[in-house]
């Protein structure tokens, strides 16, 4: 990271409005319950007599609350896809995972307070005995020990196997353990039910619900207010089951030799836009899994579909089931590899994708949910789309430009007049589907300005492929790593001098026949990849921008 | 389940249980109890429980010197030079070892389990030298660092 943590935390306007608004309510809720106190000093007098360690306790306890109540926020995924457009504005609604972090975050430091608070509480009710009870007692005897400790203990199964390493490693961990929020939830919904907070030496239970007395039992009664997003998030889960449950066909799987696989899936219920996700679920692998993979097909398509990497437990059995396991593929690898002049690349072979046979054995049944993420439709609102995909990031851009292929082809393109594509990975060769993708694009391609493939490879360099290049690239049709006939560059991509030259060649009128006249062109960058490029983009991105011309940036998370 | 690679994740449970002791054990310096003394204890009021006569010996070293706390502090702190690992330990071959760990932690578990508020921290390291185990049963090791070639998946 280039910025240090006070650059990165305050300098930048909307993350410095984020980290006031968001650390200062827990701050003021701490706060403010110090105050609280007091004025209902008289009927907690006893407990206030346990002095800071029981302000604390509950200051933190109320912090928790809150926090208990945004945790499952950014988990509304329905919810957030239907609002984030009219949002965006706003705060970017695409961060919902992150900020589902940072609520975790705080929650896990709230806890340690609330928790060590508490362990002086209980020590001193036993020494002093204001209430006759063990602090034994009060821990694993009572509502409020017994559900504090055991969320403590999901809190900690919960956020080790969510560490990045863990979830990337084994996803199904991760998933099943998430699952224990259900639990947790329920801990902090009946966390209070215990009455520990009382004016009176014993709890005050009734026989009503919610089976204490709120005339005697003084908490925050905050379950009223968290319950509700808890509440929303599991109707949401049901939706969600209920809409999966909708007639869905797997139609065909088709192999493409780099050893994805790409599942077309016929469901007339499922609408979405180019560039969002879904979650795919093959009940025959797992039952429970959802595993969320980019819709790689346009919505003009009449399929939905994914293309997917062998690479985890549940891929390999997907593979597998389909029958299209590690044996096909690398048999396939092999038999691509005698000959075909086309495929002479230095990587071995691509060429071109089969169908699995399912006559003898019938194709899995799937279920899909989604779509998920954000539409990419305000590419059609700018003259010039730059699409910057980086490593994995690229895949929403499959569905994107199959889209706006579409669109073409229609005529309804919109203001769009050029589309500039850059694509920088490290391996191309590992996304050996996406560039027979690209090739069909390319070759459809009635006007050879409309659109550019950029590909920028930053992988090292051997001397054996040095040479390979060297040789095989010379007076080549297409470019021998890609295929394309755009020729792939080396190294990483200098984008000052990219956005520089696009703009010249608006202004001087070159790109844009007939721009001239237009007041002002607008150029939007979107980009997909990790965090670090996105800032370069955008720097040069600021930098080139002129009265003329507007360029815009925008991160997707897809 | 999955390609789990159980030392990876039992280092995140065994930290988070290190830090979690390391903490109770510092406010065990302030707040002397005994955890099990409500057994044949008396209760007075006030005072609390009185640990039966049979208890002695832990009153002297956990209520009247914090012997105990100490103890567990310091070995949460090796343990933490240990998994975190401090610079010195790294790529040794007592920083490869799992049974190291596993008896670290069952010695952190028997420790933290003493006074009052160690009990998540023994439960948790417990379940950390449970993860450890099971790793060493697997048959995992670990593999030296390899040189710093950056991150995978970056353009």
């Amino acid at each position: 990271m280039g910025a240090n943590w006070f650059q990165r935390e305050f300098l930048q306007p909307r993350r410095l409005v984020f980290n006031v608004l968001f650390y200062g309510v827990q701050l003021f809720l701490f706060g403010s319950n110090l105050h609280a106190l007091q004025e209902t000093n008289k009927k907690l007098s006893a407990l206030n007599g346990l002095k800071w360690s029981v302000w604390t306790s509950r200051g933190a306890g109320l912090v928790l609350a809150f926090d208990g109540g945004m945790i499952l926020v950014p988990m509304l995924r329905n919810i957030i896809r239907v609002v984030r457009p009219r949002l965006t504005w706003l705060f970017p609604a695409d961060e919902n995972i992150w900020f589902h972090r940072q609520v975790a975050y705080s929650m896990a430091f709230w806890a340690m307070v609330h928790t060590t608070a508490h362990y002086v509480n209980f020590f001193n009710v036993e020494l002093t005995q204001v209430r006759p009870e063990l602090a034994i007692d009060i821990h694993y005897h009572q509502a409020g020990g017994i559900t504090g400790h055991f969320m403590l203990l999901i809190m900690l199964l919960m956020y080790t196997t969510a560490h990045h390493k863990i979830r990337h490693q084994c996803f199904e961990a991760f998933w099943y353990t998430h699952h224990l929020a259900f639990f947790f939830m329920i801990g902090l919904y009946t966390h209070a039910t215990g009455c520990f907070v009382r004016d009176s030496a014993d709890p005050d239970y009734i026989p009503t619900f919610p089976f204490y007395s709120t005339q005697h039992c003084l908490g925050y009664e905050s379950w009223r207010f968290t319950i509700w997003p808890g509440i929303i998030y599991f109707g949401e889960r049901v939706w969600r089951e209920i809409r999966a449950r909708r007639a869905t066909r797997l139609s065909k799987v088709l192999v493409h030799p780099s050893g994805a696989m790409e599942l077309r899936i016929i469901k007339p219920s499922f609408k979405y836009v180019a560039g969002q996700w879904l979650f795919i679920q093959v009940p025959e692998i797992s039952g429970l899994q959802w595993h969320p993979f980019t819709i790689t097909s346009a919505p003009e398509d009449p399929y939905v579909s994914v293309h997917i990497r062998q690479v985890g437990d549940w891929t390999y059995a997907l593979g597998e089931r389909v029958g299209a396991g590690p044996q096909v593929v690398a048999a396939m690898t092999k038999e691509a590899m005698k000959g075909m002049e086309k495929d002479d690349s230095i990587y071995g072979t691509r060429g071109n994708f089969v169908e699995i046979d399912s006559s003898n054995r019938p194709l899995p049944a799937v279920r899909i949910d989604g779509p998920y993420g954000a539409p990419a439709e305000d590419v059609f609102n700018v003259e010039v789309a730059v699409l910057i995909g980086a490593g994995i990031g690229v895949t929403p851009f499959a569905s994107i430009l199959k889209h706006i292929w579409y669109r073409q082809k229609r005529g309804t393109l919109g203001s769009l007049k050029r589309v500039e594509f850059f694509w920088v990975c490290r391996d191309a060769p590992s996304f050996g589907w996406f560039q027979t993708l690209l090739q069909e694009v390319e070759a459809a391609q009635a006007d050879p300005n409309f659109l550019r493939i950029n590909i920028y490879l930053t992988q090292k360099v051997s001397e054996d492929m040095l040479w390979n290049i060297a040789v095989n690239d010379a007076g080549a049709e297409y470019d021998p790593l890609t295929l394309l006939r755009t020729r792939t560059m080396f190294g990483r991509p200098d984008w000052k001098s990219i956005y520089s030259r696009i703009s010249q060649a608006i202004q001087t009128g070159q790109y844009l026949p007939g721009a001239n006249s237009q007041l002002k062109t607008r150029v939007g960058t979107y980009f997909c990849g990790p965090g670090v490029l996105a800032k370069a983009i955008k720097e040069a991105c600021q930098a080139a921008n002129t009265s003329q011309i507007e360029f815009a940036f925008a991160k997707e998370h897809f | 389940m999955g390609n789990l690679i159980w030392h990876e994740y039992a280092r995140y449970v065994a930290l988070s249980a290190t830090v979690y002791t390391i903490w109770a054990s510092f406010w065990g310096f302030y707040f002397r109890k005994f955890f099990f003394d409500f057994v044949k204890g008396t209760l007075r009021n006030p005072g609390g429980v009185q640990p039966a006569n049979s208890d002695t010996i832990f009153v002297d070293i956990i209520v009247k010197a914090p012997v105990i706390q100490i103890l567990s502090m310091l070995l949460g702190f090796v343990y933490l030079a240990l998994d975190y690992p401090a610079p010195f330990l790294k790529n040794t071959a007592i920083h490869r070892s799992f049974p190291i760990r596993i008896v670290l932690l069952l010695l952190q578990t028997f420790f933290a389990i003493l006074y009052y508020q160690g009990t998540n921290g023994a439960l948790y390291s417990f379940i950390a030298a449970c993860c450890y185990i099971r790793a060493q049963m697997r048959g995992e090791y670990m593999q030296e660092a390899k040189d710093n070639k950056g991150r995978g998946g970056k353009a």
